[in-house]
């Protein structure tokens, strides 16, 4: 179905074929974003199948080596280009993240730390709902959303069940996990796939920011809604309980391998965070613990081969529609089918972040991420609404994450809910809760805190 | 969607009984069938598979009116679309012979002798049942409170679904 309707949508935009200002390169990509649009919603192909046809598409109709010849007075990009894009420094990036985080669970790291800081926070329930989420959220900010959850989750689960019957705690306990592993991968670029999606487009329109500068503005954001998710959770389901163990993490691991990993994941994130002191981007630095990790052999090329490839993939196709879409002025053309004279700063933030979590909360985050950053990070850019780019990229970022309130919105979810312990409506309503905080904070709350900081 | 099925393979009615009351535990997504015989047994495996559904495990008793429980688990064995299908003698019965041949020739997962430990039965299924899971495209998430949840979140996670 997703594929007929995908199919006919690229047929008949391509029979159209230019059209007063839409030109001819514009309209082939049009063929190819709502082809993209069509099939990253219905998921009738693999979302990373979507990407690398956008980026085959794109090389056969649009590059230098378009099949079809393009008019003479267009700058077609190279093919070479095009496919670079699966090479993309902020795919880099995402990769020394990946291998951090693969090699870290390896290692045990992510549950010794959790089980290291869970204890200042002792035993009672609504102090451990506080200590597993500030963990969680951490955890998440390096390692992916749903491998965080997985991880936590396989600690809280015996916990839950070992709760009396009727005991609402037991909703706030398995509940915590998701959110905050959703709300900690807004923190820095590396912890969830729309932030590397929305830094790539900043990056290729000449508007990149360094890690630090994301986690300034990215984390008050984060501690500010988990905060509130946190009194959400203890107020909605209170609990007799006074007392509870979590039995988290062991021993750390000594051997020597482990001990380069420790080094080499704190001098990663210190290099990371550090930009604006030595200079070198964030990309490079974090291609430095891919090949020591590999080379010392405490990740091996088995290792390797486990790594969530397809999600890179899924990245690098967002990330080449947008060039794609600015390179043939498809996002101008788009921009002037509207008109924008009566649109507020305000308003054209909030119908941004709205349609974000909305579509997000029904699809992938990555893939909503793919579809939106290419047209509001071009609107923001073409001038015709007063807003910075990047504010625009972090809405669309910050929504996509925060959008949790069905069992399908994201993987996470898909793990508390399959534990049992909660129901579609717990979700709903701390979903939607959420959600809307995010928004509030993006479009009206922190704006003018990050102008008064100089971060925008 | 379809069933993960524990197949139980016993003659005396009460034994068979009380082995299926202790394999009750496992409810959602997962069904107890019984067979008296080997032949029961062969008709039942044809019947889950024709109803789309999957054989993740088989309890058989070794002796057994006509051919043997060992018999039945070699035969498993033998099939490529039964090979996955995890095996359990449970057994007062079985001679040194017979379970070194179980062990040979049919891969046993488990060997319980009668009287058997219910708790220990329902351990040693919900592992196997696990590795079955684990084993094929069944969605992990959909036996996370039936079976080792944790084993599964792992396995899910490396899945590498999108955030």
């Amino acid at each position: 179905m997703g594929v007929a309707v995908a199919v006919l949508w690229f047929v008949v935009v391509l029979a159209i074929g230019p059209q007063g200002d839409l030109t001819g390169p514009a309209s082939r990509m049009l063929a190819i974003f709502g082809a993209a649009v069509v099939l990253w919603i219905t998921e009738a192909i693999p979302l990373a199948a979507t990407s690398i046809f956008v980026i085959l598409a794109q090389i056969i109709m649009i590059s230098d080596e378009a099949i079809v010849a393009l008019p003479d007075d267009f700058e077609a990009p190279a093919y070479e280009d095009i496919f670079a894009t699966l090479a993309n420094p902020v795919l880099m990036l995402f990769l020394g993240g990946f291998v951090l985080a693969s090699a870290a669970t390896k290692y045990g790291l992510d549950r010794n730390l959790a089980g290291v800081m869970l204890r200042p926070f002792g035993t009672s329930p609504r102090s451990i709902v506080a200590g597993l989420m500030v963990i969680t959220a951490l955890l998440s900010m390096f390692v992916s959303n749903t491998a965080t959850t997985a991880a936590m989750m396989a600690v809280v689960l015996p916990v839950a069940a070992g709760l009396p019957d009727g005991d609402r705690m037991r909703v706030a306990l398995v509940l915590s996990i998701p959110v905050a592993a959703n709300i900690g991968g807004i923190g820095t670029p590396v912890g969830s796939p729309p932030n590397a999606i929305v830094l790539g487009r900043l990056t290729e329109r000449g508007e990149a920011i360094d890690f630090l500068r994301w986690m300034l503005m990215a984390v008050p954001v984060a501690v500010v809604v988990l905060a509130a998710a946190w009194v959400l959770l203890t107020r909605m389901y209170r609990s007799d309980t006074t007392h509870l163990e979590l039995e988290v993490g062991g021993e750390f691991d000594r051997r020597p391998s482990a001990i380069v990993l420790y080094v080499v994941f704190a001098l990663t994130v210190l290099g990371w965070v550090t930009e604006p002191v030595h200079g070198v981007p964030s990309a490079i630095v974090g291609f430095v613990p891919v090949v020591v990790l590999l080379a010392t052999g405490v990740f091996t090329v088995d290792d390797l081969r486990r790594l969530n490839w397809h999600i890179l993939w899924l990245v690098g196709g967002g990330i080449a529609l947008g060039n794609g879409v600015a390179d043939t002025g498809l996002d101008v053309w788009i921009i002037d089918r509207i008109d924008w004279s009566g649109m507020s700063v305000f308003a054209f933030a909030a119908v941004l972040a709205l349609l974000s979590l909305v579509l997000s909360t029904v699809i992938s985050n990555s893939a909503t991420a793919n579809l939106i950053a290419p047209i509001g990070i071009g609107i923001a850019l073409s001038g015709v609404v007063d807003i910075e780019p990047l504010l625009t990229g972090l809405i669309i970022a910050i929504t996509c994450s925060l959008a949790m309130a069905l069992p399908v919105s994201t993987p996470p979810n898909a793990v508390a809910y399959a534990s049992g312990h909660v129901a579609t409506r717990d979700l709903a309503v701390v979903g939607i809760i959420i959600g809307v905080i995010g928004v509030v904070l993006t479009v009206a709350a922190a704006p003018p805190v990050w102008r008064a900081l100089g971060l925008l | 969607m379809s069933e993960l099925v524990i197949l139980v393979v016993e003659d005396e009615p009460d034994v068979r009984a009380q082995i299926v009351r202790d394999l009750a535990v496992f409810r959602r997504g997962i069904r107890v069938d019984e067979a008296e015989t080997v032949d029961d047994a062969e008709a039942a495996i044809a019947e889950v598979a024709a109803g789309g559904d999957i054989l993740g495990l088989v309890v058989a008793d070794h002796r057994l009116p006509g051919r043997t429980g060992v018999d039945l688990l070699v035969s498993l064995d033998h099939d490529p679309e039964l090979r996955h299908v995890r095996r359990v003698l449970l057994t007062g019965q079985a001679g040194h012979q017979d379970t070194i041949r179980a062990i040979n020739e049919a891969r046993l997962d488990h060997y319980l002798a009668k009287p058997w430990d219910a708790d220990e039965l329902v351990t040693v299924s919900r592992s196997l049942l696990t590795d079955v899971v684990l084993d094929s495209d069944l969605d992990p998430l959909a036996y996370v409170q039936e079976l080792d949840g944790p084993r599964l979140l792992e396995a899910y996670s490396q899945q590498g679904r999108t955030d």
